[in-house]
């Protein structure tokens, strides 16, 4: 059994121990990886994972060991398998036990996820640095068999086709949600966004009620704001045609039971961007803004793939732009909102497209084990004929 | 040698790759998530002369090497090395492996001065002059009746017995002009 140890700095926010939690379990529990993860802020994998312990040294959760990441890294032994989570830098003392391997570990870099064309020539290069026997692989996750793929837990497909009415209704009974038959029910996860008031408050004069969940942290921070206070987990408060339910944290399977659940998902970063996807609900992403506007390049290339032949495209464009530079949203959500159910077709469309790629911990898998078996051709081995 | 982020890296700058010295071919910067960059660099190990595609982070610390070039002329071969001697006598070993693309143009009593690179004062390839001329020791005669120049035939290259396709008009001790880099026939020299 292969060892890997992930490493995750939480920069902001919860992407990073989003996705880093998600590849952790499903190496673990479906190709058998004995893994560990190094995570610095055991508060945010609390968030995702509400068994885990804030403060613990180490701790097994489920089939992963999760181990704080201190500034003092303790001596440990070197994994067969290294990912650093979005070039997070391995302690110095970890990378200077690599190089003294025998058969220096797979080092892989875990890049962030981008649909622009130029990935594609970049994934899985090698990446050697001046002075140094180690190489690194640079993984980009991607929507094209020639990158590296999206994680999609095996069975997650068959779960969410078998996710139906019934189960619907007894999962949001048990968030405390009585949602009404015309709703639209809509969920929010989203960064800080000036167009929130704007919308929420077209939406308490909607003709059409609108539930809204929304997340724990910014996105129910900023509808408290709205409502002029502030709102508790749990709590339900009503301003005309809207309702809005403000859910506590929820484990990763209980996001994807309620994006399953909703007509409309807003969806931000990388992590929920690519669960919603996989929900084969409508959707509405908000990118990570970056510095020169390269956010708006990123998110064009990704409507550019999402939409192509799609006949209400321009719809899905100016709402989804509107939305992302934070203008006024309501004259593109009336567009929107009309062409909702075409919407819905399109993200299945769109996911049995995504189906048919091979999913990122699969593709990550196929690379360790080229790559180890290289390596070990290379190197020595044991009497056990394992890697040294 | 000067250290250089990877954003700085340019097509024709010599690095330290690994251990190894190579030079940049080709870059191309692109931004990834949460404001980082990458560098994908298309580069030849100067040792290998293997061509290879590699990536950095854009913040990636990399050596910048300045390599020394000398003008030497061939000597002699000496199992399995190429000499070359500079304009004071010193003698430079190069191993024919890496020399493999050029054996075909060395003769032992060739003038042309080529070009030596050395990484870290060992010498590790040699450019030939673009142009080089060269003696033919053996070709067929010309087929009567065709001088325009575009019917070509075989000819072996005096000291090196390298064949090569040459213009019918050509003969037996007739000097060509080669080029170097196609490694094809240009011209008879008058």
């Amino acid at each position: 059994m292969a060892r890997c140890d992930i490493f995750c700095t939480v920069v902001d926010n919860l992407g990073d121990i989003g996705v880093c939690w998600r590849l952790a379990r499903q190496l673990a529990e479906e190709y058998g990886f004995r893994v560990r993860l190094w995570v610095d802020d055991l508060v945010s994998l609390s968030c995702l994972c509400p068994g885990a312990s804030v403060d613990a040294t180490s701790q097994q959760i489920g089939a992963v060991e999760v181990r704080r990441w201190d500034a003092e890294f303790p001596l440990v032994d070197v994994a067969d398998v290294v990912i650093e989570a979005f070039a997070c830098d391995p302690p110095a003392t970890y990378i200077a036990e690599m190089a003294r391997r025998d058969v220096p570990p797979v080092w892989i870099n875990l890049e962030y996820l981008s649909a622009e064309d130029w990935v594609e020539g970049c994934h899985l290069l090698p990446s050697t640095g001046s002075g140094t026997r180690l190489t690194k692989y640079f993984f980009f996750p991607g929507f094209t068999p020639q990158t590296g793929g999206l994680i999609r837990e095996h069975g997650l497909t068959d779960a969410r086709k078998a996710f139906d009415a019934v189960a619907r209704a007894e999962f949001l009974r048990r968030l405390g949600i009585q949602s009404g038959k015309n709703e639209l029910l809509v969920s929010l996860f989203c960064y800080r966004n000036l167009s929130l008031p704007g919308l929420l408050g077209h939406w308490s004069s909607s003709e059409t009620p609108i539930r809204v969940l929304t997340l724990a942290g910014l996105p129910t921070e900023q509808v408290g704001q709205w409502l002029g206070g502030s709102l508790s987990p749990g709590a339900e408060v009503r301003r005309g045609s809207l309702t809005v339910n403000a859910l506590p944290f929820i484990p990763q399977e209980d996001f994807d039971r309620m994006l399953w659940s909703c007509d409309l998902n807003f969806v931000r970063g990388e992590d929920s961007f690519v669960r919603a996807q996989l929900a084969r609900q409508p959707f509405v992403w908000q990118i990570y803004t970056q510095t020169e506007q390269t956010h708006l390049v990123k998110l064009e290339a990704f409507l550019a793939r999402f939409l192509k032949g799609f006949p209400q495209a321009n719809s899905v464009r100016r709402f989804w732009d509107a939305w992302n530079k934070e203008l006024d949203v309501v004259p593109a959500w009336r567009e929107f909102a009309a062409v909702l159910p075409e919407v819905r077709s399109r993200c299945e469309e769109w996911a049995n497209l995504l189906d048919r790629v091979p999913d990122l911990a699969n593709n990550l898998a196929r690379f360790v084990e080229r790559t180890m078996g290289s390596a070990c051709s290379r190197g020595s081995t044991d009497a056990s004929g394992e890697c040294r | 040698m000067s250290i250089k982020t990877a954003g700085e890296i340019r097509s024709g700058n010599a690095i330290i790759m690994g251990t190894e010295p190579a030079m940049v071919i080709k870059t191309q910067y692109n931004k990834s998530g949460r404001n980082a960059a990458v560098v994908k660099l298309r580069v030849k190990n100067l040792l290998t002369d293997r061509v290879s595609e590699s990536i950095l982070r854009a913040d990636d610390k990399i050596e910048q090497i300045v390599l020394e070039k000398k003008p030497c002329t061939y000597s002699y071969f000496s199992e399995p090395f190429h000499v070359f001697v500079d304009s004071d006598f010193n003698q430079y070993e190069i191993d024919a492996e890496s020399l493999a693309d050029l054996e075909k143009f060395f003769c032992p009593d060739m003038t042309d001065v080529c070009e030596v690179t050395f990484f870290e004062g060992k010498p590790i390839s040699v450019v030939l002059p673009q142009t080089i001329i060269r003696e033919v020791e053996y070709t067929e005669p010309a087929v009567r009746g065709d001088t325009s120049g575009k019917v070509m035939k075989a000819a072996i290259l005096k000291g090196s017995k390298h064949e090569l396709q040459v213009s019918a008009f050509v003969e037996i001790g007739d000097k060509i002009e080669i080029d170097t880099v196609s490694g094809e026939f240009k011209r008879r020299c008058t």
